[in-house]
């Protein structure tokens, strides 16, 4: 096992600082939303959860791109590594969007673009968990799933574009062209609110990743096969 | 030209293969079409269709019904394949092994379109509703060959796991989903009477489904299949 | 399709190769040249690794590491090289539901072969499948279907034949029928490959013994000189 690097540790502790202050940030020195009232502050950590989500999801087919150029598995660490992570911010973004709607929208779940492209993806890379767990050997399950991992980023736009073509309701946060309609403006300090929250989950997706590629690391010192 | 021609012509002896074998076996045409028309009438009865609802559901009962029909084509072709290792035969053939997934590919887009044909007339008998226009086989054709080149790309795929012909389902639908969206909403467009035009994005994003996923398949078919 | 000009003589040539499903070597450093004309045994315990250099040879595995050269190129790679490949495996590469007659005629059609009819019908009567030809080969005896499966291996006319354990399952007139089949195509122009769990009964016909063991080839000599490798031959007695 090799020893926890020292910009590990530093992360690890900034991470927590970080989620600290910016949830300081967002419940005391942010304006409550005039129309949605204080549910809308569960709004910093969904955008940043699905955009922490898709980060993992890119790293993952990069990963995989690695791997089949290379044939090393430690790129299939780093893939598999930032899916799983991935998985799990998808599945909070759902969720936090769904505390969201049932006050806003009156109901727990709407057929909205991203909604459904952010649910459509977690049962995507859902998928990719059941199709390694299938395969006998881990250099199958590397070369498999990179495969997977980048097909499966390349349908993403189209999935979201077909989803946005059937229906829009959901607010539009940064406004282009003619969605204005549905955007909702924020304050100076809501932005810079945001923007520390994004910050926030992009250390933390970091990190989650590294931990979890030095426990992959670790399993195949283990046993090889395994995992 | 010789390297092209020699490309082309492995290419048409894996769809004359594949035409031959169900000539003989005829296991899978009949198996979806049968299959096919057994969801429709599930669903007529599962949601209760009166004659109003139906009109408006035509599109996607004919859609869903062709997209699960064809996954059991898809299996059976790779089922095919696996069965005393013919594919490895495939394989050593002296030509590029894009050749194989193009074969492949078509002739299942063959197959399942064959399917859709024949479902066109029954549709209509059943809803009292003209299918049988020339706009909707162009959707169709559009439809089905990006469905079907992406169901035979992950049917490589899942063939190799443990769970085989269960697994493909899983993976296909999640990825294929921009795809029966925009062939579903295309079709209702062309079958309440719209231009072909105005289905323009719908079409747009099919065709762009059709090359990625041939793309891939030029590109990724022989990493998936070589151990 | 005559066989392809060969610019370079024809071998194969196995520089250091490797294989490693990750951390676990099934072949190890192995390097290993077969001539033409050779007829070389390839024994082995099971797992020894025999199947996985059959099947690297054959363009089917790719090596994680090493060189490969069947007459100069890699068949992995190099696709013209896979005309010069014949390959019997553990399964007889069929379609089950075609006949004898149409798995031919599609095999041979996969390597653009000229005059198929007359080569396919001259295959079928080399391996004594007249009788069988318009059978699916689903209803074909395991040993029928072994023949068909070498007659589909050497229809092209390759000049390198790997085969893997193409005695499992045969009865003894089958079995016969092999020997002979391999003594008759086997020249000096032309490479066999064969690996065997129990080789004894071709130690008469095969010119090569290598011994697969431990994910190399730790020996490699002429069946004449047997008698020079006390180990090798304990090894062929102790399975035999």
């Amino acid at each position: 096992m090799p020893k926890k690097p020292d910009l590990l540790i530093i992360l690890d502790i900034l991470a927590l600082i970080l989620i600290l202050t910016a949830l300081v940030v967002i419940f005391v020195f942010t304006p409550i939303e005039a129309i949605m009232g204080s549910v809308q502050k569960v709004f910093y950590f969904h955008v940043s959860s699905a955009w922490a989500g898709m980060v993992c999801f890119i790293l993952g087919a990069v990963g995989g791109t690695g791997y089949l150029l290379t044939r090393r598995i430690r790129w299939d660490w780093l893939s598999s590594a930032a899916i799983e992570v991935g998985l799990i911010f998808s599945i909070i973004a759902i969720l936090s969007g769904m505390i969201w709607a049932r006050p806003i929208w009156n109901t727990w779940w709407v057929w909205d673009p991203r909604l459904t492209t952010t649910a459509i993806m977690t049962l995507i890379y859902g998928a990719y968990f059941i199709l390694r767990t299938g395969l006998n050997t881990s250099e199958a399950r590397a070369r498999l799933g990179a495969v997977y991992a980048i097909l499966a980023v390349l349908t993403v736009p189209l999935t979201f574009f077909s989803i946005r073509l059937f229906r829009t309701i959901h607010p539009v946060v940064i406004a282009t062209g003619s969605e204005t309609g549905s955007a909702f403006s924020m304050s100076p300090r809501m932005l810079t609110a945001l923007l520390l929250s994004l910050l926030t989950f992009t250390i933390l997706l970091t990190v989650l990743v590294w931990h979890r590629y030095r426990l992959a690391q670790l399993q195949s010192e283990i046993n090889p096969e395994a995992a | 030209m010789k390297a092209l021609h020699n490309y082309l012509h492995v290419l048409w002896q894996v769809v004359r293969k594949d035409i031959q074998v169900e000539w003989r076996g005829r296991q899978g045409l009949p198996v979806m079409l049968v299959f096919a028309l057994m969801i429709v009438f599930l669903f007529n009865f599962a949601l209760q269709l009166s004659p109003e609802l139906q009109a408006g559901l035509t599109s996607g009962l004919l859609w869903v019904s062709l997209a699960f029909a064809s996954t059991l084509g898809l299996n059976r072709s790779i089922s095919l394949e696996r069965e005393s290792s013919a594919l490895d035969g495939l394989l050593m053939a002296p030509v590029a092994r894009s050749a194989i997934f193009f074969g492949k590919a078509l002739g299942n887009f063959g197959f399942t379109t064959l399917v859709g044909l024949l479902l066109l007339p029954l549709f209509s008998l059943f809803y009292g509703q003209n299918l049988l226009k020339p706009s909707l086989v162009l959707v169709m054709l559009l439809g089905l060959g990006a469905y079907t080149s992406l169901g035979t790309l992950l049917s490589s795929l899942s063939i190799q796991s443990r769970t085989r012909d269960i697994l493909l389902p899983v993976l296909l639908y999640p990825l294929a989903l921009p795809i029966l969206i925009a062939a579903v909403e295309a079709s209702r467009g062309v079958l309440s009477g719209q231009a072909l035009g105005d289905q323009r994005s719908w079409l747009y994003l099919l065709l762009a489904g059709l090359l990625l996923f041939n793309a891939a398949g030029l590109l990724f078919f022989e990493t998936i299949l070589e151990e | 399709m005559p066989t392809k000009t060969v610019q370079h003589p024809l071998q194969i040539h196995i520089q250091g190769l490797m294989k490693r499903y990750h951390r676990q070597p099934v072949l190890n450093q192995l390097s290993f040249t077969i001539a033409s004309g050779n007829f070389c045994l390839l024994v082995g315990d099971n797992g020894a690794g025999k199947t996985t250099l059959l099947r690297i040879l054959a363009g089917l595995v790719r090596p994680s590491q090493g060189e490969i050269t069947c007459c100069g190129s890699l068949p992995g790679v190099d696709t013209e090289i896979r005309r010069l490949i014949g390959y019997v495996g553990h399964k007889p590469m069929l379609y089950q539901d075609l006949t004898a007659l149409e798995n031919l005629c599609h095999y041979a059609e996969l390597y653009q072969i000229h005059n198929t009819k007359v080569k396919v019908s001259q295959a079928i009567q080399s391996f004594g499948l007249t009788a069988h030809q318009d059978q699916p080969v689903r209803t074909l005896s395991r040993g029928m279907q072994q023949r068909l499966s070498l007659a589909r291996a050497t229809l092209h006319n390759p000049v390198i034949l790997l085969l893997d354990e193409p005695y499992t399952g045969l009865d003894q007139q089958a079995a016969r029928l092999l020997d002979e089949t391999l003594q008759n195509w086997h020249s000096q122009d032309r490479i066999i490959l064969l690996a065997a769990h129990r080789p004894q009964r071709l130690l008469s016909i095969a010119s090569h013994v290598a011994w697969l063991k431990e994910g190399y080839i730790s020996t490699h000599v002429p069946v004449a000189e047997l008698s020079t490798t006390p180990s090798l031959r304990r090894y062929l007695q102790e399975v035999a």
